[in-house]
């Protein structure tokens, strides 16, 4: 599949807005959440910023962006509809939760506030990953872990940026960098379990596709014409195993195995907090750049059952 | 309203397609391209027509493939593919506005171009490559089956069926009712065994698919080795040796 960027770009910024608000669930047991009016109008902001501005690229890459309003209304079969409607829904819990935060102490509210908008932007990024996961047509996103991925990618990344933003206003929070190492190595290991998952290839092969022979038997001979298509540059495009391969090892390294490494080794670091910090924030910077990687991989990795119709044999 | 007709469709209008008889002139995708560009959808556009890559919107392209056999021979097979307008369409379901759906009536899958925001997400879904997206229009099109042409009472009955079905030279394309079980459409997949491409989708497709028929056996080496020699020894006649290699063959 072709990468798109604004799929891209939506689908990481978004999830890591809707990770940054799911993370703060956790401060909250242990009354760390009523921290100083700064770190809270940055993290607010921040992960607004991210929600929003992932939403609208996602928008403006369509094709009539002004008829954007009617895809709200198929959420009884579409999942790209159930996405947009759970994206609204998180929308007004979520401004009640930043304003009760920011300027107004009340724990009750802000309790109430805050798991109303953690349970709706966990819907909304397992509607993001089914809009994937519900295509039978490309056998690698059809697949149970993809969902689940794409959640505890979103709250690793929530979770890696907030911390980073407390520390730099002198805030250490324990929980929230054991949570880190915990879903570092299990999102990791949930990661290698689906690349080993979709190593097989899947049921449709040039041999069901045109119902001629077998699939060593028939071999593709002549497209439809000499030039490309819509088909081939949106639903064909290849990557080398070996390129695959690096960038797998370097998304792995940048967002699970160095902000991991780094927060085990801090208690140990004799330098100064400032350098800590300007450490984090490259440190979150680099994450961040391996989840657009991994999201890049995501669809140049995946293979479409037309790619049969276009000479590949097996998918 | 994207879910599928709940009711079951009575009339199941869709394409059989001969792969013994297509013989690859991509007459039927031409076709296709000429009448669409000026109807339900229209138009279809091209990009740098006359440039150095041009592309464009086509409903039909015709694929081909080499079939090896090293006993039987091997084959050359045309593949003309359109929208098989499945009963199961994947490509419905998903559209987040409403925008593509399928017709009770006849089982024609159509999208409204006024209403599609033009996501893509439908040729994603489809299996079969049957969607098209035109940049220039921002909305998505595909095969309507001819449903400006099949119903048009301006045109002469005989014309009424998919463009690419009156272009076909070699008549390898037939359009009708694949629900009527009295039909000799459904004789014909019944006798030749008619197929879905990729019944694994689950997407049950209403367009069938006709296999080449069998290559007949080849002539044993004796055989020939035989009808050679006897040809040099001058010792049968034309009628004899057409006789031999016809039992041979049976």
């Amino acid at each position: 599949m072709k990468p798109d960027r604004a799929v891209i770009y939506f689908t990481v910024c978004s999830g890591t807005g809707y990770g940054m608000i799911i993370s703060l669930l956790f401060l909250i047991f242990n009354n760390e959440l009523y921290i100083d009016f700064n770190s809270k109008i940055v993290i607010s902001a921040l992960s607004f910023f991210l929600i929003s501005s992932g939403l609208i690229a996602s928008t403006i890459h369509l094709g009539h962006p002004i008829r954007a309003w009617r895809a709200l209304s198929q959420w009884r079969s579409s999942w790209l509809s159930r996405e947009g409607v759970a994206a609204i829904l998180t929308f007004a819990p979520l401004t009640l939760f930043y304003f009760f935060w920011i300027f107004n102490n009340k724990p009750e509210l802000i309790f109430i506030f805050l798991s109303i908008s953690s349970f709706l932007s966990i819907i909304t990024v397992f509607c993001t990953a089914k809009i994937y996961s519900s295509l039978k047509s490309i056998p690698s996103w059809h697949n149970p872990l993809v969902p689940i991925i794409y959640i505890l990618n979103s709250l690793v990344l929530g979770l890696i940026i907030n911390f980073t933003i407390l520390f730099n206003f002198g805030i250490k929070i324990n929980i929230i960098a054991n949570l880190i190492l915990i879903l570092c190595l299990v999102t990791l290991l949930i990661k290698l379990l689906y690349w080993y998952s979709i190593r097989k290839p899947a049921r449709s092969n040039i041999s069901t596709a045109t119902g001629l022979g077998s699939k060593t038997n028939t071999n593709f001979f002549e497209g439809p014409h000499t030039g490309k298509n819509f088909l081939t540059s949106e639903m064909i495009n290849k990557i080398k195993n070996s390129k695959s391969f690096i960038l797998r090892l370097t998304f792995c390294i940048f967002t699970y195995v160095t902000p991991a490494n780094y927060i085990l080794e801090l208690p140990y670091l004799v330098v100064s907090d400032y350098v800590i910090s300007f450490t984090l924030i490259i440190i979150t910077i680099i994450a961040v750049i391996g989840m657009f990687i991994e999201r890049y991989l995501f669809f140049i990795d995946s293979k479409h059952t037309v790619s049969l119709f276009y000479g590949n044999k097996i998918i | 309203m994207t879910s599928l007709p709940q009711n079951k469709i009575k009339k199941k209008l869709g394409l059989v397609i001969d792969l013994d008889i297509c013989v690859g002139c991509h007459a039927c995708a031409v076709s296709c391209k000429e009448w669409n560009t000026g109807g339900h959808s229209s138009p279809l556009h091209d990009i740098e027509p006359f440039g150095d890559d041009p592309t464009g919107v086509w409903f039909n392209r015709v694929h081909t493939f080499e079939v090896e056999n090293e006993i039987k021979g091997s084959k050359t097979v045309h593949f003309p593919k359109s929208c098989l307008h499945c009963d199961d369409a994947p490509c419905v379901t998903v559209c987040p506005t409403g925008a593509s759906y399928k017709r009770e009536e006849d089982g024609i899958v159509l999208v409204n171009a006024d209403t599609c925001i033009g996501c893509k997400l439908c040729s994603w879904a489809c299996p079969y490559g049957a969607r098209e997206y035109d940049e220039n229009a921002g909305v998505m099109k595909k095969c309507t089956l001819c449903v400006d042409k099949i119903y048009n009472t301006n045109i002469p009955k005989e014309d009424r069926v998919p463009a690419c079905v009156s272009a076909c030279p070699a008549g390898a394309r037939s359009f009708g009712d694949l629900n009527d079980k009295n039909s000799d459409l459904f004789q014909i997949i019944e006798d030749r065994g008619g197929y879905d491409l990729m019944p694994e989708q689950d997407c049950s497709p209403t367009n069938k698919y006709l296999p080449p028929r069998e290559n007949r056996t080849k002539f044993k080496e004796e055989t020939l080795k035989s009808i050679v020699e006897n040809i040099d020894n001058q010792e049968v006649n034309f009628e004899e040796w057409s006789k031999e290699i016809n039992d041979e063959t049976r």
